[in-house]
Parts: C-alpha cells; structure tokens; sequence
C-alpha cells in the first residue's frame, strides 16, 4: 500500500488519499494522470491492468486499487 | 419528422398519455413501439439497419456472456486439477474465441457505418490516388447512399455495450426487445447523448409514476429548449448561412462577427436539442445522460472538450483513448523513454500518442472530409500542446506571480477558450478545407473597418420587419442565454426560476411559448434541421 501511495503522491502531492474516496467521479484525477498511475502500477507491481479493470469504481480510492491490485495478482 | 415540427409535438403528446395510461410493468413497451414508429416514419429503411444492430449485438453480447460463464465454470471445477500454466491457457484459449465474437460484431456494425458515411470520402480519395499515378481509370460512385437517421450515435452505443460486456462490466441484457429499446430509444436517437447501457436500462426498465415535479421541470426544459432552437439558432442560421457562402466580400471583422454567431448558433442548436429530449425524458421519469455543462465558459481547449458533447468526449476516452494508452507497445515505449529520457516524457509520449489517434478519429466521426480531420486534429493538437507546455505554464505563472482566482484572469481565459474554439468550428463548416482555410486567412487579411450596422453584419438580413424583430429577439434570447449559464455556474436555472411566484411562472412560460408560436413559425418554425443530426 505504501508504494501505491508513492505513486499517488508523485502524480498530485495536493490529494489526500487516505480520505478521499472520490478521484474520479469528482474528476480530481486528470485522463493523463490515470494513465501515469496505470503504468507505474503496471511497472511497480508487474502486473497487467487491461481496459477490463477500467471502470470509475476501481480508481477512486486508494482503497479501491488497492483490492483491484490484489484482484489482479490473484486472478 | 423534425423535431420541431407540429407533427413531432404531436407524437411526443400521444406517447406522453399512452406511457402514463399503461401498466407501469409495460411502459418501456409504449417506448418501444414509439422508438419504431418513429424511425419507420422517417423512413422504413432506417428500422432496418436498427434491426440489424440490435440483433447483432444482443446475439454477441449473450454470446460473449455465455463463453465467459463457461470459462469461470471450468476453472471452478477443475480449480485443483489444472496448474496455474494450464488456468492461463484455458483463459486464453476462451478469451480468443470471445475476443472473435466482439471483432467480429464491430466489423458488421462499424462497417455498416462506413459504408454509408466514407465510401463515397474513401472514393474520391482513390480516385485521387489514380489521377495522381497518371491513370486515366477512375471509379464511378454509383451507390449514391444516405446513411439511415442516427447511424453514428446508435452504433456507438451499441459498440460501447458490447465493449462492456466483452470486458464484463456488466452481465447482457436477456431480453431482445429491451435490447431493441435501448439502441433505438427515440428521444436520443438522432444526437444522442450516447449512454452506457448500465445507466440507461436502469431508467427505461424502472417503473414510472406521474409525478408533478418532473412534469413541470420537464415542461420548462422543454420550452427552454425550443426557446433556443427556434429563437436564437434557426434565426441566426441564414446570417451563418449568407456568411459563409459569401465572406470574401465581407470584412474581417464582420466574418469574425459571423464566425462568433455560428459558435452561439450552434451551441444553441445542440443545446436546444437536448434540453428539448432531457425535458422530455424528465416528464417521463428517465433521467439522460447530460451532454453540456456551460462549454462556452472553459479555461482551456481541454476543458471545453470535457463540457461540450461531453457523452462522446466519455465514449472516445473510454474505448479510444484508455485502450490505446494501455496497450503493451504503448507500456514497453513509456518504459524505454523513462530509462533514457526520465518520468516526464514517459508519461506524455504515449498519451500523446493516443490523443492524436482519439482526436483523429473523433473529427472522422464528425465528417466524412478532410476538413474535419484537419478539424479533430487541431483540436488534438491544442490539447496535446497544453500537456506538453504544462510545466512551463507554472514557471511563467510563477515567475510573473499571476494569481489565479483572480476574476480578470479567470475571464481573460474563458474568451481566449472561446475565441480559439469557434475559430476551430468554422473550419469544416465553411464547405471545405481549403474554405475554412481561406475564411481564417481573410479574418486576418481584411482590415477594412465597417462604417455602419448594415457594413457591420452584411450577412443578417435587416430590411425585413418579421426578421429585424426576429434578430431583435435572437439578441435578447442570446443575452438571457448567457445570464442563465452564468446562474448555473451553482444551480440550475430552473431551481430558481421554480422558486418565483406561480403566476408569474405561469405567465413567463406562456408567453415564451407565445413567442415560439409566433415568431418561430414566422421566422423559420420547422425549416431548419437540428445540426449534429448531419454527423
């Protein structure tokens, strides 16, 4: 969790994302942003995140991707 | 049937009381059958190809569903039996024979499109590729095609629902003809807004009882709409009209005049459009998808993109624009350029890449032209330049210390959004390329200045009673237009228009419908076409 919080931190130090549970539904995460975070998790955790994991719900908490992270080492 | 036609009012009337007196149970029926008669009436062939939409697509996606069920259904029983080596070759083994399914549905659907939208785009250009080779052979477009109402906004929608099936966001809809409703609902049918099924169904399948807040938002949206249709679009048509048919003889300032008329004219249009069918749609109990938020206020290209037909701006981000910039080239370039250039270029190399194929292709959806190629990837082009600039943006700010809530600065911004899109809007309308070329070229070219109003905008014509009054009226509706998206900057307009006296509510809408009866028959009740139907 540390490392996701690394990654979030680097792409927008101003979000507090242990509280926030609204990054993409309160378009707080740019299109761009999503893509940075997708390959640094993607690198970060060898893992691949294809357009299946692509919905709101997994990206709006650091909580969410988190699971979706341990859903996809898992799968 | 336009949709501003008496024909179409009459239809929307009779749907209306029949959705409300059947059983609630068969509601999304009446839509149904509405949905069909209203495209068979403006055209049997145009059921036809809705048919086959639908029909392909409910076939892929229980289809793709089924395989997908089958697959998780194997692992589970075999779960201790198989290897992890051999769970992977099961998966992809299954995901070849889904990933068929869904190449296989969008050849069909995607192709029906092109055939009707670029065969006759794809033949001149081979044509002149032949001239160009020197030979004398050329191929004669015989087809003469018109592409059947809303081609482009329903196969859109259906693509997307099979592209989220296959990446099984959500299980398919079971029953046929609730699929047939959701790709040919009417009131979105032919501008949209395109919806996700997951959103969509759960409004057109959920009962609905009359409720008299709907009705009256709806009734207000609706006239609003009509309102700036009728009032302010279709008005300022023939002026948009007259200029570009015939700028080289006006000034510069007046085609910059003209130019400015058309963004208004067209944000009304499509506005209007969809406030008509949002307002519709809320007295029925569906809630749409929005397509605006106040465009014409942005700070940036990008922004303004994210507010203006922001239904396809979503599509193409979510099956353009992800997919390309997650895909395994795009992930090994981001990893190559990170170990030689560092972080920031390796995140803006491959989203610049998938940029310029998403706006590509979104000017491609809007027209089959190069105009609006050239159109879509001007558009890209803005956006591509704000991320790659991005950093020298702060410097700048920060060195010159601008500070950015200041209202000047938030307003200079919001005018420098607006003049760059509407100068980008114009380009494809003109006719083509080299036009909308040539009308840029003269806005800076031309610096005669104007002596009088009719010098000014020789493009209106002013020497008609009915029309001066009908401008006058325009400019007012355009004033009140811009007040009340400045009002929505918090909260709709009609929160507070629903906050005023009833009577003079009453009598506001009685007389905005007045004006629509009168001088929008007088003007052009009807005559015009809604815009973004043509795309």
């Amino acid at each position: 969790m540390e490392e996701l919080l690394e990654i979030l931190n680097e792409i927008n130090p101003d979000i507090d994302y242990k509280k926030e549970n609204n990054l993409i539904d309160g378009k707080l995460l740019d299109s761009l942003s999503i893509l940075t975070l997708i390959t640094e998790i993607c690198d970060t955790f060898d893992i691949e995140i294809g357009p299946k994991w692509m919905r709101n719900e997994n990206f709006n908490s650091i909580g969410a991707m988190w699971k979706m992270i341990e859903s996809i080492q898992n799968e | 049937m336009t949709i501003t036609s008496l024909t179409f009012i009459a239809f929307i009337v009779i749907v209306f009381v029949l959705y409300y007196l059947a059983p609630k149970k068969l509601q999304w029926v009446i839509l149904l059958c509405a949905s069909i008669f209203f495209y068979s009436f403006c055209g049997i062939k145009n059921t036809l190809y809705v048919l086959i939409t639908a029909s392909t697509v409910y076939v892929a996606t229980l289809w793709l569903h089924r395989l997908a069920a089958r697959r998780d259904n194997e692992l589970r029983v075999q779960k201790d039996i198989l290897t992890k080596q051999e769970k992977n070759l099961k998966k992809a083994a299954y995901q070849r024979r889904r990933k068929a399914i869904l190449v296989g549905t969008i050849i069909i659907n995607i192709g029906l499109l092109c055939v009707f939208k670029y065969s006759h785009f794809a033949m001149e250009q081979l044509n002149g590729i032949l001239r160009f080779l020197g030979s004398g052979q050329q191929i004669r477009d015989t087809w003469n095609l018109i592409a059947p109402l809303g081609i482009s906004f329903y196969t859109f929608q259906s693509v997307g629902y099979l592209a989220d099936v296959y990446w099984e966001h959500y299980e398919p809809e079971r029953n046929y003809f609730k699929t047939l409703l959701f790709v040919s609902f009417f009131p979105q049918m032919t501008q949209g807004p395109i919806s996700e099924h997951e959103a969509l169904s759960k409004e057109l399948f959920k009962e609905h009882a009359l409720c008299y807040k709907n009705f009256s938002w709806g009734f207000q949206r609706m006239v609003w709409g009509f309102t700036k249709k009728l009032l302010i679009a279709d008005v300022l048509a023939d002026a948009v009209k007259n200029l570009f048919t015939g700028y080289a003889g006006y000034t510069g300032v007046s085609t910059m005049i003209g130019a400015f008329c058309y963004s208004i004219q067209i944000y009304a249009d499509f506005s209007g459009y969809m406030d008509i069918m949002c307002g519709y749609c809320e007295m029925l109990g569906i809630c749409l998808t929005e397509n605006f938020e106040r465009p014409y206020f942005s700070k940036s290209v990008e922004e303004y993109w994210r507010r203006w037909h922001i239904s396809l701006g979503a599509w193409f981000k979510k099956y353009v624009y992800y997919p390309i910039g997650m895909t395994n080239w795009s992930r090994k370039l981001a990893k190559s350029v990170k170990n030689r250039c560092g972080k920031y270029l390796a995140n803006t190399i491959p989203a610049t890449i998938a940029l310029l194929v998403t706006w590509l292709a979104t000017g491609l959806w809007h027209g089959a032209n190069w105009a609006y190629i050239v159109w879509g990837g001007v558009n890209g082009l803005f956006i591509i330049l704000s991320l790659w600039l991005k950093p020298v943006y702060a410097k700048t700010k920060s060195m010159l210390r601008i500070n950015e809530s200041l209202w000047i600065w938030r307003a200079s911004q919001t005018i420098r959004t607006f003049v760059l899109v509407t100068f980008i809007k114009v380009l494809p309308e003109v006719g083509s390329l080299s036009d909308g070329l040539g009308l840029w070229k003269h806005i800076f070219t031309e610096h005669t200045m104007p002596g009088s109003l009719n010098a000014l905008l020789p493009f209106v014509d002013l020497s008609i009673t009915t029309k001066q009054i009908a401008f006058g009226l325009c400019i007012l509706f355009t004033i009140i237009l811009f007040v009340v998206s400045l009002i929505e900057r918090k909260a709709p307009a009609r929160y507070y228009f629903n906050k005023l006296p009833a009577p003079l509510r009453i009598m506001l809408l009685v007389f905005t419908v007045f004006l629509l009866s009168s001088f929008g028959v007088l003007s052009s009740w009807g005559k015009e076409a809604f815009m973004y139907a043509n795309f």
